[in-house]
């Protein structure tokens, strides 16, 4: 009887700890998170913004992709142009998605699968055209010959068309001479 | 004096883990939000555009580092991703964006800085391309598979929740069948049906429901807490029976009748504690839509313990099946009969004590090795009710002589027009069977007897089983 006790208890307690370990373990990483993250958040606030400022934080916030994370990583994360042997060694840790990978946990994978797809369905698929031959991979967005633009004049507004060729040569130039 | 040991011990835990959690609190709240935005055209579009923004800053701020001369294909903002430059003849490769939901973030994109500098055009429409076929290529097959394991799942709980009622059924119906080790049983087949008609509920009325997840009611996240706390007990249930099982054989040679009360607190009441540590920490951390996100290293709160309770029955099964081996060796009977019986021991208690989810712990990396992965895991998992309802009920020679006893008793009360021959048949299988029945009996009641009794009582547990169907 007390044997029998005596290993149950034993038992809760391995329990507990199994419970304790990985937590414990997950909120170092978390941790790690959070410096890395504010400091990304510090550099980014610093970038001008005025295009974007539609935009409010929390958006941005939501907007982490994995490789800004990474990129935070280097002190500088504005000249990070340099570091490009540094990111392919991260991609093997890059592709490993956060979760569990025990085998007890297909269940919730499949209920999450179940759910995405499902989503998927409805909204969000990819523009089939833009993967093709005719899609993404060109140089530049085409831009319209023209613009209206409106203009204050003396007191009132008044319509101007502005070539923007001059500009997208100015844009042609500046990235040239980068 | 126990009792407080061990509660101490619980709270002693709880309090470790919630000062863990609440640690980082602080000023992790901004900066570690779930994807609960739903993707729609507009968060689509701001996301490309902000990657453009970003991409162009890129391209102005950066300094050329290629000092070396020659040509280079120069950084480039592709219409959805961000290139560097890039040397001849390299193939630059990045993961796919996250833009769209059939969008693969763990596969690739690759762009071709072809060997004159020039990033690589498309023969068919001579523009420069990026291939982005990767991203989505195998999405309709995961929809398909997922599809399969679903209604895999469906068909597996279905079956499972059937042969589990019938077995309770016989099981609370047939008074004389009761001792503690069906007890016991009474309760994990008890786990396995609350545990599948929860699983049942979560995946077709929560998992395939779009509106409900995103209307996100509170109702949705308790059932979440629920299934994930069913889900623990069954595993403890499991637990339960290997350490029932071990002390019997293999501690208590001089067997007492074993406190329950120890295996009630085990098996219904300790998963309620990582149940409640996930819902916390989940509120805190990564609260999304229902809760319904696999994409967390949370979950382990809970399937840590199981994983344990796991490896504790793994350790149980190799010990009952060396002492069985032993035991049997003592008797002198054949090599070969006494591997069989050991072999067969183990595969029987193997669906008892969840020891195949130790066997394949790990989800392999490559695709195809993952889907097989999810096949088996899936087979395994859903038709684990079913597979135990047989074994440990239907196959069990105290409840096929029971039910044996109760036909021909039937046949005899109601049969008026039986032939004599018949009846007399029917009493000699009633003897049989009641012999048979005080097995269980012994194990119960006549405790002194067991002391020398030992290896009978082995085979009344085990053998029982399997020697009906051998």
């Amino acid at each position: 009887m007390d044997k029998m006790n005596l290993i149950l208890q034993s038992l809760f307690c391995c329990c507990l700890l199994t419970t304790v370990l990985p937590s414990v373990d997950s909120a170092k990483l978390n941790l790690s998170q959070v410096f890395k993250k504010s400091a990304w958040l510090q550099s980014r606030t610093r970038r001008d913004l005025n295009s974007l400022s539609a935009l409010s934080e929390a958006e941005t916030a939501s907007f982490v992709r994995p490789e800004d994370v990474k990129d935070s990583m280097i002190p500088h994360s504005s000249t990070d142009i340099s570091i490009r042997v540094k990111r392919s060694k991260n991609f093997v840790n890059q592709s490993r998605k956060p979760g569990c990978l025990l085998g007890t946990c297909t269940v919730h994978d499949l209920a999450h699968r179940i759910h995405l797809y499902d989503r998927q369905s409805k909204t969000g698929s990819a523009p089939a055209d833009k993967i093709s031959a005719q899609g993404y991979g060109r140089r530049r967005r085409s831009l319209p010959e023209r613009q209206l633009n409106l203009q204050w004049e003396g007191n009132r507004l008044r319509p101007v068309w502005i070539s923007t060729s001059s500009r997208l040569h100015r844009l042609e130039a500046l990235l040239k001479r980068t | 004096m126990d009792w407080t040991l061990v509660v101490s011990l619980v709270f002693l835990g709880c309090a470790a883990e919630v000062t863990v959690f609440a640690s980082p609190d602080a000023n992790e709240t901004q900066s570690h939000q779930p994807q609960n935005v739903y993707h729609d055209i507009t968060v689509t579009r701001n996301k490309i555009v902000t990657a453009q923004f970003e991409c162009y800053q890129k391209i102005m701020k950066g300094t050329n580092h290629f000092t070396k001369a020659g040509p280079v294909c120069n950084r480039t903002w592709d219409g959805w991703l961000c290139w560097d430059d890039t040397e001849p003849g390299v193939v630059s490769q990045q993961h796919c964006p996250d833009y769209f939901q059939d969008f693969d973030p763990t596969e690739l994109v690759s762009k071709i800085c072809t060997a004159s500098g020039q990033w690589f055009m498309h023969p068919d429409s001579n523009r420069t391309w990026t291939n982005y076929t990767r991203c989505n290529e195998h999405t309709n097959e995961g929809r398909m598979t997922a599809m399969n394991l679903f209604y895999l799942a469906l068909i597996g709980h279905g079956l499972s929740l059937t042969s589990l009622f019938i077995s309770l059924a016989i099981f609370f119906h047939f008074k004389s069948l009761s001792c503690q080790r069906i007890t016991l049983h009474k309760n994990l087949f008890f786990s396995f049906v609350l545990n599948s008609i929860i699983t049942i509920i979560w995946l077709t009325a929560v998992a395939n429901n779009q509106e409900l997840v995103q209307r996100n009611p509170t109702g949705c996240k308790v059932s979440q807490f629920i299934h994930l706390y069913l889900f623990g007990c069954n595993y403890f249930w499991m637990l339960c029976e290997g350490i029932y099982l071990h002390t019997l054989i293999v501690v208590a040679v001089f067997a007492e009748k074993q406190h329950l009360m120890w295996y009630y607190l085990l098996g219904w009441g300790f998963p309620l504690i990582p149940a409640t540590i996930h819902a916390i920490a989940r509120s805190y951390y990564y609260n999304d839509n229902c809760w319904i996100s696999s994409n967390t290293s949370l979950l382990y709160i809970i399937h840590g313990p199981i994983c344990a309770a796991l490896l504790v029955n793994l350790f149980f099964l190799l010990n009952i099946v060396r002492v069985l081996i032993t035991k049997l060796k003592v008797t002198h009977q054949a090599e070969s009969s006494l591997y069989m019986k050991a072999v067969r021991a183990t595969l029987i208690l193997v669906p008892l004590l969840g020891i195949q989810y130790v066997l394949l712990p790990y989800k392999p990396e490559g695709r195809v090795s993952s889907e097989i992965y999810d096949y088996i895991m899936h087979i395994l998992m859903h038709y684990q009710g079913l597979l135990v309802a047989t074994i440990f009920c239907f196959f069990n020679g105290e409840v096929q002589g029971v039910l044996r006893r109760h036909w021909n008793q039937y046949r005899i009360q109601f049969g008026s027009t039986l032939a004599h021959s018949d009846a007399l048949r029917s009493a000699s299988y009633t003897a049989s069977s009641i012999t048979e029945v005080q097995g269980c009996y012994s194990i119960d009641s006549h405790t002194e007897h067991l002391n020398g009794k030992s290896c009978h009582d082995l085979d009344a547990s085990i053998l029982k089983s399997e020697n009906t169907y051998a």
